[in-house]
């Protein structure tokens, strides 16, 4: 037999494997991280722990699996009927020339899987403490740079910077732009909350949106989300616009606002605030420095006028009234000598007076004197020799006959 | 590229002309540090004062372009 078809069209002959890998590449890059939504069937967990379902509406069906490591951080429990939005890329199996949606994360769309995965967490996150006050951090008084992440359309920023503006137009705002909602939200918002502690460069976060049901709000009630607040060294506001409701990461942050404009309001003090503290403070000083002053002004004073101080003049004085008071002394002292010397002379000169041998001559007596010295007794006069006998009031010279001397040796008259 | 600053320079402007009051409030100071020290609050009180006065917010947006780099542009309101 003839292979005629082959030789006659010259088409190229693929193996059955050979088109399921060309189908598998057009599929797999295709239809990269798509979003698929539809209701769970035939829902099946392996003993693997991969989990197997079919996805479908009213229209068609797909096959889908969620393998285990990413089955694991499910916070709900998918059931045949429920609502989902998938995201993940196809994937064809070649074996069975099967293609699968292969789920990296299923998010409930009804209300009530949303609210039992909402328990979940917040239980789970109880649990681990990660709502402990002492995790708190307290948030800076005087903020000047503000983080903010939300969507850059959305009504929180617009909010929040009419706030800014009207009560400290002085601080710097960092808008990270976000997808606050839907899937992939999530993920943004983590990614921000580590962005702005990389780069340190604000004081502050807020992060929210505007009011909404509790779908839109969903990706503040992740788990990637809480994290990355719970992580975060700066501290987090959670603005997440519901007054009533709390959000998981209304509970994580270091403070929760009821809405984007609360977050705004408590996060910055009013300028006027602020003037009038500094303008307190300058007072406080001037005052305090003018209080200073005075009071070392009357130290001042009080010293000049005390004791103490007084006291080398004091002193002074007195040493002056001690030299006054010696010089008194003292003069005394020369003029009682002086008076004392005089007496004293006069006295010897009275003395010396009445021992004048003059005054002696003058009563009678005479200085026998024989070779110039006074001859005191008989026994030195020598005979036959002159004599000069001296009188008070003159002198005559004699020649002396004899001497008689007094047998009793006393002088006669 | 987004500018690194670390620092809030007016918080700790504020911070240190608190401590200023303070510890003139109290008076425990020597006469020469207090006038150093009120002469340094005075100086802080105006500069805190004249970044106060600065009167339109400024917003900046940050992105990341492919490469995982920063940039830091003005935001305007859409």
């Amino acid at each position: 037999m003839e292979n005629v078809d082959t030789s006659t069209h010259r088409e190229k002959i693929l193996s059955v494997t050979d088109i399921t890998r060309q189908i598998k590449g057009v599929l797999e890059l295709g239809f990269p991280n798509i979003l698929v939504q539809g209701e769970i069937s035939n829902f099946k967990l392996h003993t693997s722990g991969h989990l197997y379902f079919t996805l479908k509406d009213e229209g068609s069906q797909i096959s889908a699996v969620m393998w285990r490591s990413r089955a694991n951080q499910l916070l709900f429990k998918p059931t045949d009927g429920m609502k989902i939005i998938a995201r993940g890329n196809i994937s064809v199996y070649e074996p069975r020339g099967s293609y699968q949606l292969d789920c990296i994360q299923i998010q409930p769309v009804g209300v009530g899987e949303l609210q039992q995965a909402y328990e979940r967490l917040k239980q789970k996150l109880f649990d681990e403490g990660l709502f402990d006050d002492e995790h708190k951090k307290p948030l800076p008084e005087f903020p000047m740079r503000i983080g903010i992440i939300t969507s850059p359309t959305g009504a929180a920023i617009r909010d929040i910077i009419s706030v800014l503006s009207r009560r400290m137009p002085a601080v710097e705002v960092t808008l990270v732009p976000v997808k606050v909602q839907g899937i992939g939200a999530a993920e943004e918002i983590a990614e921000a909350i580590n962005d702005l502690n990389d780069l340190k460069s604000v004081d502050v976060i807020i992060i929210g949106r505007g009011g909404g049901s509790l779908e839109d709000l969903w990706a503040f009630n992740e788990e990637i989300v809480a994290r990355a607040v719970f992580r975060s060294r700066i501290p987090v506001v959670s603005a997440v616009g519901h007054e009533i409701d709390y959000s998981i990461s209304d509970f994580v942050a270091d403070l929760r606002a009821p809405t984007p404009s609360a977050a705004a309001e408590l996060v910055v003090k009013h300028k006027n605030e602020l003037i009038e503290l500094i303008r307190n403070f300058c007072y406080t000083m001037s005052s305090s420095m003018e209080n200073s002053i005075n009071s070392h002004r009357q130290t001042i004073e009080t010293l000049v006028h005390s004791y103490s101080f007084n006291r080398p003049q004091d002193l002074l004085r007195q040493r002056s009234q001690g030299v006054d008071e010696l010089t008194r002394r003292l003069e005394q002292s020369v003029t009682h000598y002086v008076q004392l010397t005089r007496q004293n002379l006069q006295s010897l000169s009275m003395r010396i007076e009445s021992l004048n041998p003059r005054l002696v001559l003058k009563r009678g007596y005479t200085i026998v004197r024989q070779n110039g010295v006074a001859v005191s007794s008989v026994m030195h006069l020598q005979e036959n020799k002159e004599a000069d006998i001296e009188f008070s009031d003159g002198q005559s010279k004699v020649t002396i006959d004899h001497k008689i001397v007094f047998n009793d040796g006393k002088k006669r008259k | 590229m987004a500018k690194k600053e670390n620092k809030n320079s007016f918080e700790s402007s504020l911070k240190r002309l608190e401590t200023i009051v303070a510890s003139l409030e109290q008076g425990e100071v020597s006469l020469e540090d207090s006038l150093k020290m009120f002469e340094e609050g005075i100086q802080l009180s105006k500069e805190c004062l004249h970044t106060l006065s600065r009167a339109e917010l400024k917003v900046k947006q940050l992105t990341k372009d492919l490469n995982g780099k920063f940039q830091l542009t003005d935001f305007e309101e859409q």
